[in-house]
């Protein structure tokens, strides 16, 4: 190995590249516009929702109506912002039409005779409708439509067991509470929790899950992988053959080693300027990043060197620039979202997930994220490291060897 | 010992065959001139010798021992194309292949100097002439005993063209031995100690330019110049014609007797002459000899 060549080699291709102005582009320019693009859409702390529901009920006299239940729901808040957008219908069929449409997220009927019901102590109806096209929007929806009623009823049955304790007090004699031994406030309890057999205290945690411009880091991160490390080393050293300068460094006393040595290393780093530049602008825009450890960096690494066998094999496989960014965009493409490289693992389809746990670069950046988001201890990632340097020097053989035999046939 | 010797070389690529059986020597200290038309196989013996480029058949000696990988640094190879990376600077250019050879860093400013070279100029914008000044300079970077130029002057202009081949005498004071390939007879003619001529992958004649013209025996050549026809009548008559732009070359052995013949031909046929010498024979008038066709 020829410490001398690889210095040249690396000084080389890195005054090549910072006087072309694509290979700037992709280095500066690319990871401040994905932070900036991806930051800007799901950055930040997302608002609770308010949602749309329609209403309908019947004027009633009663004490307590329907009419009253519509304006707490009106003004129902959570951390300032109203809870629902209540929108009233003269007629059941109206509001479903509505919902069908989606111009409201839920429709809500009170029965006739409710506020007569409620006042008078029975049971009053209420109908409630969702759409249930979308699983998820009906599980958020329903969630917090019934999450309201359920804690309207509370309330009801705790200002309805008041009454009763009133009464009770009242008019229930003394000797008779004696007599079986017990007291008024034992039975007040019994009481309370045959109507409300659990007791649910809300606390809550800071939890030590990823913001999203922490993830999207990482994705900017995986994308360098998959695009930029494979077209870089790929077709640097096909530019060598096309220019021919390729058989003069091969009849020049440096080996194959030295030249892609060189031209890795010269990749990784102008690899990782790029990475730094997307972590630090994250941090300086929207406060947020991630400073990789050395573990992390070492992931880097071996993922940016198997990255570059793959980009080199594809590279000499085909001996073409067009073929060579062809094959590489037709490759990453898919992985860019099938690999958890820009969506989180738990939103993909069951099939696509041991792409996440078996493709290497899924792999590493899915380490990376357990490792710089989710503080995962080293002695967990290291087995993966292990596993990950063993795939990628296969892959760095394969490469060496189909560069070999392409120098060797070099015309 | 022989700076090149080369026995037997051939090489294909796929059913087209290159070099069908070189042999050569070339001693040391000499220039040495290749010359024969475009696709005659210069290019691809030179690849041989300085790139390594593999051949089918045969063997190489270079200052009698077998070529390899260490042989090929004791040779400097220019190439017809630009080994210059085209967005870094002349000297850039010169430290980069410096490393690649192990080369002394004094060398690189030393080679700039001599060839007046403008050191913080991108490859890019150099013109022609300059470019070929930097591909020499890259070639000498590691004092190579043996220098391989590949049509060095094509595409200059004539004062670059003559500057080149002072510079070339000077590589031979030096002591180093040159094998320069080219279709220019001219430039053959002036550098070369000693000539082959390759046509269709095959040394055909091998000799000193006055040896090589000798073949020719007593001829002569009779070029008229003008607006002529009348070549093919003239073929009937003399057995070697060579036509060329706005003249024709005829091989003669009796000129004066020739002469009238010749003239009376091609004014018969309608040709405007302006011009009519007897010269001595050229190395392009050997090639027609030997191959029944010119150099270009």
């Amino acid at each position: 190995m020829k410490l001398r060549v690889i210095k040249g080699i690396i000084l080389k291709d890195l005054r090549e590249i910072r006087r072309e102005k694509m290979a700037l582009f992709w280095i500066f320019i690319f990871p401040i516009m994905w932070i900036t693009l991806f930051g800007s859409i799901w950055g930040g702390e997302s608002p609770p929702i308010t949602l749309k529901v329609g209403v309908v009920y019947y004027n009633e006299s009663s004490p307590f109506t329907a009419y009253d239940v519509v304006g707490i729901m009106k003004n129902v808040t959570l951390e300032g912002v109203p809870l629902f957008k209540v929108s009233e219908f003269k007629n059941e069929s109206g509001a479903i039409e509505s919902l069908k449409s989606g111009r409201v997220d839920a429709v809500v009927v009170f029965s006739k005779g409710f506020g007569a019901n409620v006042s008078g102590g029975r049971q009053a109806k209420i109908y409630m409708y969702f759409d249930k096209t979308d699983p998820q929007d009906y599980q958020i929806t329903s969630g917090i439509v019934k999450g309201f009623f359920s804690e309207f009823e509370k309330e009801m049955k705790k200002r309805s067991l008041e009454m009763q304790f009133k009464y009770m007090e009242a008019y229930i004699p003394k000797e008779i509470i004696e007599r079986h031994n017990l007291t008024v406030e034992q039975i007040r309890e019994y009481m309370l929790a045959s109507a409300e057999p659990l007791v649910i205290e809300e606390k809550t945690v800071e939890g030590e899950t990823a913001t999203p411009i922490q993830f999207y880091v990482t994705s900017f991160i995986g994308i360098q992988f998959l695009f930029a490390t494979m077209l870089t080393i790929g077709n640097g050293t096909l530019e060598e053959i096309e220019k021919g300068t390729l058989r003069r460094i091969a009849a020049s006393p440096a080996t194959a080693w030295d030249f892609l040595l060189g031209k890795m290393l010269s990749t990784f780093f102008i690899i990782m300027i790029s990475i730094v530049i997307g972590i630090f602008y994250s941090r300086l825009v929207f406060g947020e990043t991630i400073y990789p450890s050395f573990l992390g960096w070492s992931l880097i690494f071996i993922a940016s060197l198997f990255s570059m066998s793959l980009g080199l094999s594809i590279a000499m496989l085909t001996r073409s620039i067009k073929s060579t960014t062809a094959i590489v965009n037709f490759i990453s493409m898919p992985l860019l979202f099938l690999a958890g490289i820009v969506l989180p693992e738990s939103v993909l389809p069951s099939w696509a997930k041991p792409i996440v746990n078996y493709f290497p670069l899924g792999r590493a950046l899915k380490d990376l994220r357990l490792l710089e988001l989710y503080n995962r201890p080293a002695s967990e990632i290291i087995p993966d490291l292990i596993w990950l340097s063993l795939i990628t020097l296969g892959a760095l053989t394969i490469a060496v060897l189909l560069y070999n035999w392409v120098v060797k046939r070099l015309e | 010992m022989y700076a090149v010797e080369i026995k037997n070389l051939k090489k294909s690529y796929g059913d087209f065959q290159a070099l069908k059986g070189i042999d050569l020597e070339v001693e040391e200290g000499e220039i040495f001139g290749l010359l024969g038309p475009n696709g005659a196989g210069k290019t691809t013996l030179m690849r041989i010798l300085a790139e390594g480029l593999k051949y089918d058949e045969g063997e190489i000696r270079i200052f009698g021992e077998s070529i390899s990988k260490r042989t090929r640094r004791l040779i400097g190879y220019v190439s017809q194309e630009s080994i210059a990376y085209n967005l870094l600077t002349v000297e850039e250019n010169l430290n980069f292949y410096a490393d690649l050879y192990d080369a002394p860093k004094k060398k690189v400013s030393e080679l700039i100097k001599r060839f007046n070279l403008p050191p913080k100029k991108k490859a890019k914008e150099l013109s022609g002439g300059f470019k070929r000044r930097l591909n020499l300079a890259i070639s000498l970077l590691y004092d190579p005993k043996i220098l391989i130029l590949d049509e060095p002057s094509t595409g200059l202009d004539v004062p670059s063209r003559r500057k080149l081949w002072e510079e070339i005498k000077q590589f031979k004071e030096e002591g180093k031995t040159i094998l320069l390939a080219t279709h220019y007879m001219e430039e053959a003619e002036i550098l070369a100690d000693r000539i082959a001529i390759i046509n269709e992958g095959k040394i055909i004649a091998v000799g000193t330019p006055k040896e090589l013209k000798e073949m020719l025996g007593e001829e002569s050549i009779v070029q008229v110049e003008g607006l002529l026809k009348g070549a093919e009548k003239l073929k009937n008559n003399f057995p070697r014609v060579l036509e060329k732009e706005n003249s024709i070359r005829i091989h003669v052995k009796e000129p004066r007797q020739a002469l009238p013949k010749i003239i009376e031909i091609l004014i018969k046929e309608g040709s405007q002459i302006k011009a009519v010498k007897v010269e001595e024979p050229t190395l392009e008038d050997v090639f027609l000899e030997l191959t029944g066709r010119g150099l270009e």
